[in-house]
């Protein structure tokens, strides 16, 4: 391994690791306040609500505009997760119906 | 009844391997194109293990950017598991330090989510959560290292590749989604996270939109309003 790309890595890796661990060392030692728990409780469908949606309407290099084949996908892996709840299937079939509108479009 | 959380959390990865093996060798191919060698690759997917900061790095290595713009780049791309830790460490409050620091360092948006998806199976149970991650990231190097080595082979637009993670997400969100004002949350969370990338450069629409619609969210939760109904929920914590 070349010497500069493994700085490299060890910079991104430090800076990777600092903001996965530090809030998991502090605030597991100490006693969150009821109000800020609520508020961490609505982190994880924020998130995922932040990187789903933008999936659907904007292209990989950032241009906002409806991507039509994700949106047609996400439908029915949409109802599936909802009635089901399974991942695996969920990811099976969103797999399925978006390789099969590869034919269409 | 005998536990095995290890062996558990391990199988509950399962989907996030799925999408991680053929993302992973996406990325290997990019690294290889890039001048990175099969050891370079691996050495990132293993010491930095964030996907979306090691296809830019790979980018940026391959129009000759220097190493510091890249680390800035990786640093505010990552910051948002400033928030998942934040809401991990909940869970971990009986955890050495040198277990939280295994289990931060492995720390994804997709394992943070599926491990979220049932929070009452990480309570205070590490090696659960080490499983389910240890396993994907074994994936994700998995994923790397053959993608370097024979990439070539596959065609990564095809057999629906493209939308295997994104499926991934909608059922995780979906999972999430367990009472009325979750449904609220995630409609104001989607159109803010629409509103910020669409205003903002990169990738801070994600922590934007997290720490905004979060802050909503908390104005909206009905433990503010009502004090009865949130008994249910300190019980999970």
């Amino acid at each position: 391994m070349r010497l500069e790309i493994f700085l490299l890595i060890l910079g991104m890796g430090l800076v990777t690791f600092l903001p996965r661990f530090l809030p998991m060392a502090l605030l597991s030692r100490w006693v969150i306040p009821e109000r800020m728990k609520m508020g961490l409780e609505g982190f994880p469908i924020s998130i995922l609500s932040a990187i789903v949606f933008p999936i659907l309407f904007f292209d990989g290099e950032g241009k906002m505009g409806i991507q039509l084949p994700y949106l047609i996908s996400a439908i029915p892996v949409f109802f599936f997760a909802w009635k089901v709840k399974s991942l695996w299937g969920s990811v099976i079939l969103g797999m399925i119906v978006y390789g099969g509108l590869g034919y269409v479009f | 009844m005998i536990d095995y959380p290890f062996k558990e959390g391990a199988r509950t990865a399962l989907p996030i391997v799925f999408g991680y093996l053929p993302v992973g060798m996406a990325f290997g191919v990019l690294a290889r194109k890039a001048g990175l060698s099969t050891f370079e690759a691996g050495g990132m997917s293993l010491l930095v293990y964030a996907g979306a900061s090691q296809f830019i790095a790979v980018e940026m290595i391959s129009r000759g950017a220097l190493w510091l713009p890249i680390v800035l780049t990786t640093f505010f791309l990552n910051l948002r598991h400033l928030l998942m830790s934040s809401s991990l460490s909940l869970y971990f409050n009986e955890s050495r330090f040198r277990i939280l620091g295994l289990l931060s360092a492995q720390l994804t948006d997709e394992s943070f989510a599926v491990a979220m998806s049932d929070s009452s199976k990480i309570v205070n149970r590490p090696t659960y959560l080490l499983g389910l991650q240890m396993t994907a990231q074994l994936a994700w190097i998995g994923g790397t290292v053959g993608g370097t080595l024979f990439g070539g082979m596959i065609d990564h637009q095809s057999y629906g590749i493209p939308f295997a993670l994104p499926s991934l997400f909608i059922c995780l969100l979906l999972l999430q989604i367990r009472k009325a004002h979750h449904l609220y949350l995630t409609a104001i969370a989607g159109i803010l996270s629409i509103f910020f990338k669409w205003v903002f450069p990169g990738s801070w629409y994600i922590i934007l939109t997290a720490l905004f619609a979060s802050g909503i969210g908390m104005l909206i939760h009905p433990k503010t309003s009502q004090e009865g109904e949130g008994k249910e929920q300190k019980s999970e914590t």
